[in-house]
């Protein structure tokens, strides 16, 4: 594996917490590199360490052991902050629960990113991508006068507000009804395909895994299959 | 990227969704009470300042009450000092069938030295300068007196033996004291008309002031050289002492004033600190998320303090405006009180409480929100991590810095505020545990009740930490208020002279030794009822068993006015009605003419005196020397003539005396008292129905002042309760929403709620009676000087009043609990 070739690389990866009476390995020798412009399911059962990988891959925690490079930058040489500018430049989220802010309208929070990183026209910029996910009509609403539905398109307006190199979504579809996660997998897919971006997607719906370029499945901490 | 701009931005993106009211209600409370206040006093007392010299009508003022000896005029001459001489004293003028107590003031024509005089040429016309004085013959009156004794202007009015030509209206004389005195309606003479008036005999009581002016320090050396030469009897006045001339009444309501900020300051602290507590809480997720978008731990934590700086700005602004325009209502309410004169407009208050605002807020806002810098961005995928604790020390020590630094702005009085802080910080920890057993019973009690009442008393031990807080917090919000309506209920009682229906209401004083016979004869002709008449003779106390008096007393009564004035001296064969022997014996026939005193009780306890002891008196230059027989304890509010020291007939016959007496005359029997002020021109009449009555009326002006300031701790008061409830309103909205979802009924909830919040108030109006009673205990004794009280219907209205309080604004402010939907609520979250 060439570094400069990934977006994303982890090397031997292992997250170890403490718990009464020892240890709990949540993660155990993970090893992946990730293309730009790929598309990577991470599944698994509830408990398999899927969120907490993609923590680790994202910057939001440290591993206990291993390292990991994000857009050439080993994390664990970084301090928190270094690792919060790193996230601004190139990276976006998307969530089970949303995690809009609940004082903002939506286009308040899809202009958010766009404000704390000083860009340009925010709100124009974020009124286009309100219109570009089909909520034109709803931008001086609150998150909680939205659907779930809604609110999870307002989420991944946001994430692509600031066109990150890289999205982790974190079972985006985890609080929606089969219809409406369909319908959000699908703008999911056609932002990424429209804006080139790295995704990386954590699920425990195959259906929703099938449509990713790749999967690597966990189980009880450890990688499986890397096809 | 633009903090500032972002701040503004998100600040107010934040009170549109309604999450600053209560921060910004308990900052607008905190500076507006400390404004109002601070204008108040700063207006007040910069007023004073500027004109006390105006007000003195000189640099230094000598007191004597009788002319000082030659020698010291000279050496103010000999200083370049100016100088003027006033004699001061009060005496009936009569016009027609009206008569009036006033204040007479003849002055010599360099009167006064500093300042000038205002005048109107009819009652209450327009007001200009003077450099004028009346002429011989003419007076100048203010305008009470002129309607009171139904003058116009040219009409004349009898002094003693003398008519003079009502000229004037006096509208600002600067030699005014502030004083009792000051409330008796004043007028002006020329000094050279007093031999005239025949009213100034042997044993009259006189004031004569020595006004100089002149360079600083060379009053400065006159000063120094009179000070060692004044008798006990004579005092010096200077413009530093201005501020002393203020009315105590004045000075009390202002300690009052300045104590009732404290509370509402620190009520509102504790409001803020809640409510930052929750604001805090609520923007966990927000600042993870916001670290996720790559901002820094120090630009969150910019951004918060940015938001909290602009939220201060915008408080204390408010704040400070509402501040000012309620101290007009101050000054109106106290008008009576205050300096005349048009006031200073000082602006120190804007910034002083612009700084108290923000130090507010800093003190309570800011230990909470230093926390979201620490919020791990890992939250967003597990809601369970928390941030770091802010250093609990850091916590306490900003929260007390703040406290110290505006208790101490707002009253400046250390004292008072490290009673009050003391007893706040005692009431802590025995209060909190108290509360953990008081919550611990009531469980068990809870367990006989419906399901209903368990599940609230059940929840209130769940949320141990939170609930222990909120008792806390409604413990000295109900300490703060029952103290304040304590203090404010036990000096009205101190300062409310209760006269009972037929006691006299006049006292005739100043009768001179011929005229006691025609006098019985006029009361005896008119059918009035008089006490005695008795004699009295002005001596000074000068020794105790051979040793002078300030020697020989104990350290603690070296202050004691009877040291430092002339006392009347009287004598009686018959102990007078409402007097009480304690100690020794009454006189016997058998005393008469002997050296024997009677003395009254609480002095001599004061002075340490007792029956046995020589008194060495020192009368007009004459030393005679008695023994103490008895003390007496007299019944001071009998409105009867009472004297500190009665002697046996056939001691102080010798002296020139004047004599006195009081009498009851009902209001419908005024012309009496019109034939009497003019067959006895010369003597002093008080009626003590206006006087009471003007008594009463500033008395009422205090009591509604400090009621007024009483509703800004209300205020806070209610903040600190609200801030309190909605601290825990997320977890019970959730908690009630679940509750619902597994099948509760309204009732049920319902019966929950009210069972926190009546359980909750209940015990805070316990522990705050415990509080109050320790607080007020002390401030009575310390800062008040009153007589201390225990309070029983404190420990009884208390927890009630509590229950009620907190059950009423708790079911209000969770009310959206038993409302909202269940689904709604789960899915927040």
């Amino acid at each position: 594996m060439e570094s400069s070739e990934f977006i994303v690389q982890a090397r031997d990866l292992g997250k170890r917490v403490p718990v009464a009476g020892g240890h709990l390995d949540i993660l155990q020798g993970v090893s992946l590199g990730i293309k730009p412009g790929e598309s990577l399911a991470v599944v698994g059962e509830s408990g398999s360490g899927k969120s907490t990988l993609l923590g680790l891959l994202a910057g939001l925690d440290l591993p206990s052991s291993g390292t990991v490079e994000l857009a050439g930058e080993d994390l664990g040489h970084l301090d928190e902050d270094g690792r919060a500018r790193l996230r601004g430049r190139y990276v976006g989220f998307v969530f089970q629960s949303f995690q809009l802010m609940p004082t903002f309208t939506a286009l308040e929070n899809v202009m958010l990113p766009l404000e704390l990183l000083d860009r340009p026209a925010p709100r124009s910029r974020a009124q286009a991508l309100l219109a570009r996910v089909g909520l034109a009509g709803r931008t001086r609403h609150y998150p909680r006068q939205l659907s779930g539905g809604e609110q999870q398109r307002v989420a991944i307006a946001r994430a692509f507000a600031t066109e990150p190199a890289i999205l982790f979504a974190d079972e985006p579809t985890g609080n929606l009804d089969t219809t409406t996660g369909e319908q959000v997998i699908d703008l999911l897919f056609e932002l990424n395909r429209e804006r080139g971006t790295t995704l990386v997607l954590v699920t425990h719906d195959s259906r929703l895994a099938s449509r990713c370029s790749r999967q690597i499945r966990l189980h009880a901490g450890r990688l499986l299959e890397q096809p | 990227m633009n903090l500032p701009r972002h701040a503004l931005v998100l600040l107010l993106r934040e009170w549109r969704a309604g999450e600053l009211r209560i921060l910004l209600a308990a900052l607008v409370v905190a500076v507006s009470a400390s404004t109002a206040i601070d204008f108040f006093t700063s207006r007040i007392s910069q007023g004073m300042q500027q004109q006390s010299a105006g007000f003195l009508g000189a640099d230094l003022i000598l007191v004597s009450p009788n002319p000082v000896e030659p020698g010291w005029l000279e050496k103010a001459r000999t200083l370049g000092l100016r100088q003027a001489r006033t004699l001061e004293f009060a005496s009936m003028v009569v016009a027609g069938e009206s008569f009036q107590l006033a204040a007479v003031k003849a002055v010599q024509p360099a009167y006064p030295l500093r300042g000038r005089l205002r005048v109107t040429d009819r009652p209450f016309g327009r007001e200009r300068q003077t450099a004028d004085l009346p002429e011989p013959g003419e007076a100048w009156l203010d305008a009470r007196l002129f309607s009171r004794l139904k003058l116009q202007p040219g009409d004349s009015l009898e002094i003693g033996d003398k008519t003079f030509v009502a000229r004037r209206v006096l509208a600002f004389d600067p030699g005014f004291r502030m004083d009792l005195l000051g409330l008796t309606p004043r007028l002006l003479i020329r000094l050279e008309d007093m031999a005239a008036t025949g009213v100034v005999r042997p044993g009259s009581r006189l004031s004569h002031h020595y006004l100089f002016a002149g360079k600083p320090d060379r009053v400065a050396t006159l000063r120094g050289w009179l000070q060692p030469r004044l008798l006990n009897t004579q005092q010096l006045i200077d413009v530093h002492q201005g501020r002393r001339t203020v009315g105590a009444a004045l000075e009390r309501a202002e300690h009052f004033l300045g104590l009732a900020v404290t509370v509402a300051l620190v009520l509102s602290g504790v409001a803020i600190a809640m409510a930052a507590h929750r604001y805090s809480r609520r923007h966990y997720d927000s600042s993870a998320l916001m670290r996720c978008m790559g901002m820094t731990g120090g630009k969150l934590l910019g951004l918060h303090l940015l938001q909290l700086l602009l939220l201060g700005l915008a408080g204390s602004l408010l704040g400070v405006l509402l501040g000012w325009a309620a101290h007009w209502g101050l000054l109106w309410l106290l008008a009576d009180l205050l300096p005349p004169g048009p006031l200073p407009h000082p602006l120190s208050p804007l910034f002083t409480g612009l700084l108290t605002g923000l130090a507010v807020l800093a003190g309570f806002a800011l230990p909470p929100l230093l926390g979201l810098r620490r919020v791990p961005p890992l939250r967003v995928l597990r809601r369970d991590l928390q941030p770091l604790p802010t250093s609990a020390w850091l916590v306490y020590a900003l929260a007390l810095a703040a406290v110290l630094l505006f208790m101490w702005r707002s009253s400046g009085d250390l004292q008072t505020v490290l009673v009050l802080l003391a007893g706040s910080a005692a009431m802590l920890v025995p209060l909190g545990l108290l509360s953990l057993g008081a919550l611990a019973a009531a469980r068990s009690l809870g367990s006989l009740l419906g399901s209903g009442w368990r599940l609230g008393i059940d929840s209130l031990w769940r949320r141990r930490g939170a609930t222990l807080a909120q008792l806390v917090a409604f413990g000295l919000v109900f300490m703060a208020m029952a103290t304040l309506l304590l203090v404010r209920t036990d000096l009205l009682e101190s300062w409310r002279d209760r006269l009972p229906a037929d006691a006299p209401n006049h006292f005739l004083i100043n009768i001179l030794p011929d005229k006691v016979g025609p006098l019985r004869a006029f009361f005896r002709e008119h059918g009035i009822e008089s006490s005695r008449l008795y004699p009295m003779v002005r001596g000074r106390l000068a020794e105790v068993n051979g040793r002078p008096a300030l020697q020989a007393v104990p350290q603690q009564a070296r202050n004691h006015n009877a040291l430092h004035r002339e006392l009347n001296l009287s004598w009686s064969d018959a102990l007078p009605p409402a007097n009480r022997i304690t100690a020794g014996r009454w006189f016997t026939d058998a005393d008469r003419g002997r050296p024997l005193v009677s003395v009254e009780a609480s002095m001599a306890k004061a002075l340490g005196l007792e029956p046995g002891d020589r008194l060495g008196f020192v009368i007009g230059g004459t030393p005679i020397e008695a023994t103490i027989l008895s003390l007496r304890q007299v019944q001071w509010d009998s409105f009867r003539p009472n004297f500190y020291l009665l002697f046996p007939p056939g001691v102080l016959e010798d002296f020139p005396a004047t004599w006195m007496t009081s009498f009851h005359l009902p209001p419908e029997q005024q012309e009496t008292v019109s034939a009497l002020v003019r067959s006895f021109p010369a003597t002093t009449l008080l009626e003590l129905d206006p006087i009471l009555r003007q008594v009463q009326r500033i008395m009422g002006q205090l009591v509604l002042a400090v009621e007024y300031v009483l509703l800004f701790v209300l205020a806070a008061g209610v903040v600190v309760l609200f801030a309190a409830i909605s601290t825990t309103l997320d977890e019970r909205l959730h908690e009630g929403a679940l509750l619902r979802a597994l099948g509760a009924r309204s009732r049920q909830l319902r019966h929950a709620i009210l069972a926190e919040f009546l359980g909750l108030g209940f015990m805070a109006g316990l522990l705050a009676a415990l509080a109050s009673e320790i607080v007020i205990a002390f401030l009575y004794v310390q800062t008040l000087a009153l007589e201390p009280a225990r309070h029983p219907l404190l420990w009884l209205l208390l927890p009630p009043a509590g229950a009620f309080l907190t059950g009423v604004s708790g079911y209000l402010g969770t009310r959206q609990v038993l409302f909202q939907s269940p689904l709604r609520v789960l899915r927040r979250t």
